[in-house]
């Protein structure tokens, strides 16, 4: 799971406090973001999961494979509700 | 979305119908009513909202439904009633009643006051020296009962309130929109002195609301129908701009007008 992220460019956002609100225009539905994952929100445009690894563990001095697990739990979270996407990782 | 009045003609007849002149919000809107059977009970309906200005935003009432939106286009479809809603006018088809027409105004004034830092919002406005409190929540919450307790003449709706910018600051419109305590309405406008999201309990209390408290609160009471990002963008920067000047708060309540000693407080 490491092809480029993307947040789902259909909705809407504001930053509160350092927190995410977002909303999302087709069922209206708001979404709140915590610190962590506001960060996340910020932070991964354009950027494959491998780099967010390496950006993570570096600056806040965490093991590769902890930041890996937090970071997928987190992606797969916020790709559940369709509020990022990951393109396909290409091959070849 | 044009509703000025600088190249809007005045428009005096459409195929021989008088239009009926009103202005809610500030905003002012000519309806084209043919039907004598819709056309009576509307001017009864909006008369403390009759306007003189004569050149308001075009709203045509057609007997069939349309339901093909084309391109440029809000089509909006409420049960057999239908709004569509261009730049320069607005059509409403298959309006039987006054309580059709009523919903479909509601939905053309939210997309009317977005672009202009205003909203309609589920919300009880009640005057209080010369400032508007405005009491807010959803279904059940006790709007009505707020308004109730209320010194009569004192309150601008009891269930759908107008808020928008102008004049420099946030002011709250009376509506003709009202639930449970029916009335005309008055067409007087107020500068809002705070936001109170209503919760029943067992005593009055009153606590402020945080930043994203008070977004969180209002977001899903205000009346909104577009699907587009950009009019959610608009919302959430006229929520977070209202916010920033005009305190939100929880109000803690019974039913009787002991809250407003919390609130003066």
């Amino acid at each position: 799971m490491s092809g480029e992220i993307t947040r789902n460019p259909n909705l809407a956002w504001r930053e509160v406090d350092g927190a995410m609100v977002i909303i999302s225009p087709e069922d209206s539905q708001v979404h709140e973001l915590n610190e962590t994952a506001s960060l996340f929100w910020k932070h991964a445009e354009g950027k494959t999961l491998d780099e967010l690894v390496e950006r993570i563990s570096a600056e806040y001095e965490v093991a590769r494979e902890t930041a890996r697990v937090d970071l997928e739990e987190l992606l797969a979270a916020l790709g559940e509700k369709q509020l990022v996407f990951v393109a396909p990782e290409e091959k070849g | 979305m044009h509703l000025g009045k600088t190249d809007v003609h005045p428009v005096e007849t459409l195929d021989g119908c008088v239009p009926l002149h009103i202005s809610i919000g500030s905003v002012p809107l000519s309806l084209f009513i043919r039907e004598r059977a819709l056309r009576e009970p509307a001017s009864r309906r909006y008369r403390e909202f009759a306007d003189r200005s004569q050149n308001g935003f075009p709203i045509v009432l057609g007997k069939t439904s349309k339901q093909v939106a084309e391109s440029g286009e809000f089509s909006y479809l409420l049960d057999d009633a239908e709004l569509v809603l261009r730049s320069q006018d607005a059509e409403f088809h298959g309006v039987r009643h006054e309580y059709a027409l009523d919903s479909l105004l509601r939905i053309l004034l939210t997309m009317v006051l977005l672009p202009q830092r205003g909203f309609l919002l589920h919300g009880a406005t009640v005057v209080r020296d010369d400032r508007a409190y405005i009491f807010f929540g959803r279904s059940g919450a006790g709007k009505s009962t707020i308004a109730s307790l209320s010194p009569q003449g004192s309150v601008l709706t009891d269930e759908i309130s107008l808020i928008r910018y102008s004049n420099g600051c946030w002011q709250a419109h009376g509506t003709p929109f009202w639930g449970e305590f029916r009335a005309a309405g008055q067409n007087r406008l107020v500068p809002v002195a705070g936001f109170y999201l209503l919760k029943q309990a067992t005593e009055e209390r009153v606590e402020i609301l945080s930043v994203k408290q008070a977004l969180r609160a209002l977001l899903p009471c205000v009346l909104f129908f577009a699907s587009e990002k950009s009019a959610h963008e608009t919302l959430l920067r006229t929520l977070l701009g209202l916010i920033e000047e005009i305190p939100c708060h929880r109000l803690y309540f019974r039913r009787n007008a002991e809250f407003w000693k919390v609130i003066a407080a």
